[in-house]
């Protein structure tokens, strides 16, 4: 199914990409992802600022206990935000798109759209546009919530750090989407492109915390990056950079890895 | 919750939660009335929707429809 030149690719992939946020929108994935986003942002800072209140309510303690609890920093705050994103959102944001090629493969739709004459380049790329944008998109609405929130009940917390913690961010979820579309494509199991997504990210990150040496220059370094740009300790050396690039690579070849088998194997099952 | 202060103080803890809920709430069951077919039968489907908080709707969201188009 190598269908489909390069002429007349641009304009194929943004009526496929507009084809692809309708059906977002259709879905409305573009509403409820970002609003988990928002919980899962909110729930920090509130959660935060209530404990002593909720242990008091809540905890089976004995009378007249009292816990003095310090008041974390804006920039705890905020990097646990970052965690929280890190373990549901990416959870929430690789089970939405874990059939992203499988399921359309398995229903026939992907096999409908490419007897057309339509590039798989740009097949995958409108979708893979499509994930970064949900995807940043409830990112950018999570964190906007937990500032809000945290500058309310906790303190302030500088524009500076929060965007450079969420580009930071943004690129760690830009690649676990990456790496979502490319599992989407090499398994035919969709809840199977899932777990090894997300066993990937795991690994990724557990290894950039354990043995900075040796993968710290991988993307699961972007982690604490991001948490580092928010307590605003983050030092711009070779390493950060080597991150950067190295994930933006990693990004283009699991995009060009899923084209080249997408284009290698029958599309219809 | 033993006495109305309490409640009081929790109000703001929990509003902008209902919130949500609420919205989820009203995505999720409508997309489950729309919905063709779904995996389990479709009053269980809004009974969860209705009575677990944010990870109910999440969930049918997720995994409770068995095509998507």
């Amino acid at each position: 199914m190598s269908k489909g030149g390069k002429k007349g690719g641009t304009s194929r992939y943004g009526a496929l990409l507009g084809k692809e946020m309708l059906e977002l929108a259709r879905s409305m994935k573009l509403v409820w992802v970002p609003l988990v986003f928002v919980a899962l942002g909110i729930m920090q800072p509130v959660s935060i600022y209530y404990m002593p209140l909720i242990l008091e309510h809540g905890g089976n303690l004995p009378e007249g206990t009292v816990i003095e609890m310090p008041m974390p920093l804006p920039s705890e705050v905020m990097s646990g935000t970052l965690s929280q994103f890190g373990v549901i959102g990416i959870l929430v944001l690789v089970l939405v798109y874990m059939g992203v090629v499988s399921g359309e493969r398995s229903s026939g739709t992907a096999s409908l759209i490419l007897v057309k004459p339509v590039s798989i380049m740009a097949y995958l790329g409108s979708k893979l546009t499509a994930m970064l944008l949900l995807a940043l998109l409830s990112l950018l609405c999570g964190y906007l919530a937990a500032w809000y929130y945290t500058d309310l009940l906790i303190g302030k917390f500088a524009f500076g750090e929060f965007l450079g913690s969420f580009l930071l961010y943004g690129l760690w979820l830009a690649f676990a989407m990456a790496a979502t579309l490319l599992f989407s494509t090499i398994l035919r199991s969709s809840a199977g492109a899932a777990a090894c997504v997300l066993v990937l990210l795991a690994l990724l990150s557990i290894a950039a915390n354990l043995a900075p040496h040796f993968a710290g220059w991988l993307p699961g370094a972007l982690n604490s990056y991001a948490a580092q740009a928010a307590n605003s300790t983050i030092e711009y050396t070779d390493v950060f950079v080597w991150v950067i690039v190295c994930t933006v690579l990693l990004i283009a070849g699991a995009y060009a890895l899923s084209c080249t088998l997408l284009r290698n194997s029958a599309t219809i099952d | 919750m033993n006495d109305e202060l309490a409640i009081s103080k929790l109000i703001p803890i929990i509003a902008p939660f209902l919130v949500i809920q609420l919205i989820l709430m009203v995505i999720a069951i409508t997309l489950c009335i729309k919905a063709e077919a779904t995996r389990g039968p479709k009053p269980m489907w809004i009974l969860i929707i209705i009575f677990v908080n944010i990870v109910g709707p999440v969930a049918f969201l997720i995994a409770g429809r068995r095509n998507e188009r």
